[in-house]
C-alpha cells in the first residue's frame, strides 16, 4: 500500500508542477514506483513537464467516470519505467470532481504505487480541497516572498480542517519545500531566510531549492530538471526525492553563494 | 556598505518577517475560528427565519486582546413576507 502526497501552495506560480515531476521522477530514479497525477482540471500542465503531451489518449477524469479502465490511462515515462502519468481533463470543468470518485481512484493508485502524487490546483478553490481530502501527506511548496508564504497559511488551513485523515483523528503529515531561494539575497538581507519561513508557518522543512535558470530550459524540452546532474535545483530535487525514499541526507545550505562562501573560507585565515 | 548608506535602515527581509507574522496571526484568528461555525451558522438562519426573513448570516471571530468574541452578522431580506 502506497503513500498518497498532495503537493501543494497557497497561490499559484511557485514551481508546484515543477516539483511534482521532479519529484516523481526523483522518486522513481530511487527504484520506487510512482505515479504523478494532474489534479489541475483544466489547465493541464504537468504533461508538458514531464514531456508526455503526445502521449495523453485518455485522462483522469475519463477513468473516474468508467470511460476508460486505469491501465489505459496511466503514461509510462520514457526515462524511467517506475514512473507513471495520469493526465488531467482539459476539456470538462473542475465541478466534474466528487469526494467518492477521487476517493476510488486514490485508492486503487495507492494499491500499485509505492507514492502516488497529486499535483494540485492553485489556492483555496474545490479542485484543491479534492486533491487534499485523501492524502496522507502534503507537500508545501513557497517562494521565500510575502505572498506566497501567507497564501500557503491559508492553504495549510484548509488541509488541517478538510483533510480526511484530520476527520478522523489522525494526523495529515507537512513538508515544506521553499523553491527559488537566490542566495546573494539572502545573504544580503533582501531574502526571507529559511528559518524565519520555518518560523512563521510552524511546519517541517523537507528542502531547499537554488533559484536555477536550467529549470525553464528543462521545461522547454520536456525534461525533468533532476535529468541534469550539474543543475543546482536539479540535486536539490534529487535530495528531497531520496529524504521521502528514507534516506538520510544532510540539508544542504543553498542560502550562502560562491562569494559568500569564499568570505567565510578567507576568515578562517584572518 | 550597506549599513554604511542604509544606516539605521530595517533590511526589506526582516521587513517582511514582520509584515507576514502579523498578516498571518489575523488571517488564523479569522479563518480558523471554530469547526463548528457552518453548523451554528445554519441554526441561526434557522431561528431568524421564523420571525422575519433572512439573506444569509456571517459569524466572525474577533480577537483583541484577550478579549475573544463572536460577531454575528444577520442580514434580512426585505422581500420576504
Amino acid at each position: 500500500m502506497g503513500i498518497v502526497i498532495a503537493v501543494i501552495s497557497g497561490k499559484g506560480g511557485v514551481g508546484k508542477t515543477t516539483a511534482t515531476a521532479n519529484l516523481g521522477l526523483g522518486i522513481a530514479l530511487n527504484g520506487k514506483k510512482c505515479v504523478v497525477v494532474d489534479f489541475d482540471i483544466g489547465q493541464r500542465n504537468l504533461d508538458m513537464i514531464l514531456g508526455l503531451e503526445n502521449r495523453v489518449v485518455y485522462d483522469m477524469v475519463q477513468v473516474m467516470d468508467g470511460e476508460a479502465n486505469l491501465k489505459q490511462a496511466l503514461i509510462k515515462s520514457k526515462v524511467n519505467s517506475n514512473l507513471h502519468f495520469l493526465a488531467a481533463s482539459q476539456t470538462k470543468d473542475k465541478s466534474v470532481l466528487d469526494s467518492k470518485k477521487v476517493e476510488k481512484l486514490i485508492s486503487d493508485l495507492k494499491e500499485e504505487f509505492d507514492f502516488v502524487l497529486l499535483d494540485s490546483p492553485a489556492g483555496i478553490e474545490s479542485g484543491f480541497e479534492h486533491t487534499i481530502e485523501f492524502a496522507d501527506a502534503a507537500i508545501i511548496i513557497v517562494n521565500p516572498e510575502v505572498s506566497s508564504i501567507r497564501d500557503a497559511d491559508r492553504a495549510i488551513g484548509i488541509l488541517d480542517s478538510k483533510s480526511a485523515k484530520v476527520k478522523n483523528g489522525e494526523e495529515v503529515l507537512k513538508w515544506l519545500v521553499i523553491n527559488r531561494i537566490v542566495a546573494d539575497m539572502v545573504e544580503s538581507g533582501e531574502m526571507l531566510r529559511s528559518e524565519d519561513i520555518l518560523e512563521i508557518l510552524d511546519i517541517k522543512l523537507i528542502g531547499k531549492i537554488p533559484e536555477d535558470k536550467g529549470v525553464i530550459d528543462a521545461s522547454n524540452q520536456g525534461k525533468p530538471v533532476i535529468l541534469d546532474k550539474k543543475s543546482i535545483a536539479g540535486q536539490a530535487y534529487a535530495r528531497i526525492a531520496a529524504r521521502l525514499c528514507g534516506q538520510k541526507v544532510d540539508m544542504k545550505n543553498v542560502e550562502i553563494s560562491d562569494a559568500g562562501l569564499f568570505k567565510k573560507i578567507a576568515g578562517i585565515f584572518k | 556598505m550597506f549599513s554604511f548608506f542604509g544606516f539605521g535602515k530595517k533590511k526589506s527581509a526582516s521587513v517582511a518577517k514582520d509584515r507576514l507574522t502579523i498578516a498571518i496571526m489575523s488571517d488564523r484568528d479569522r479563518t480558523n475560528g471554530y469547526p463548528f461555525m457552518d453548523e451554528m451558522k445554519a441554526e441561526i438562519m434557522e431561528v431568524v427565519k421564523r420571525y422575519v426573513g433572512v439573506k444569509g448570516v456571517e459569524i466572525r471571530k474577533e480577537v483583541d486582546g484577550d478579549i475573544e468574541a463572536l460577531a454575528i452578522e444577520v442580514e434580512l431580506d426585505k422581500n420576504a413576507k
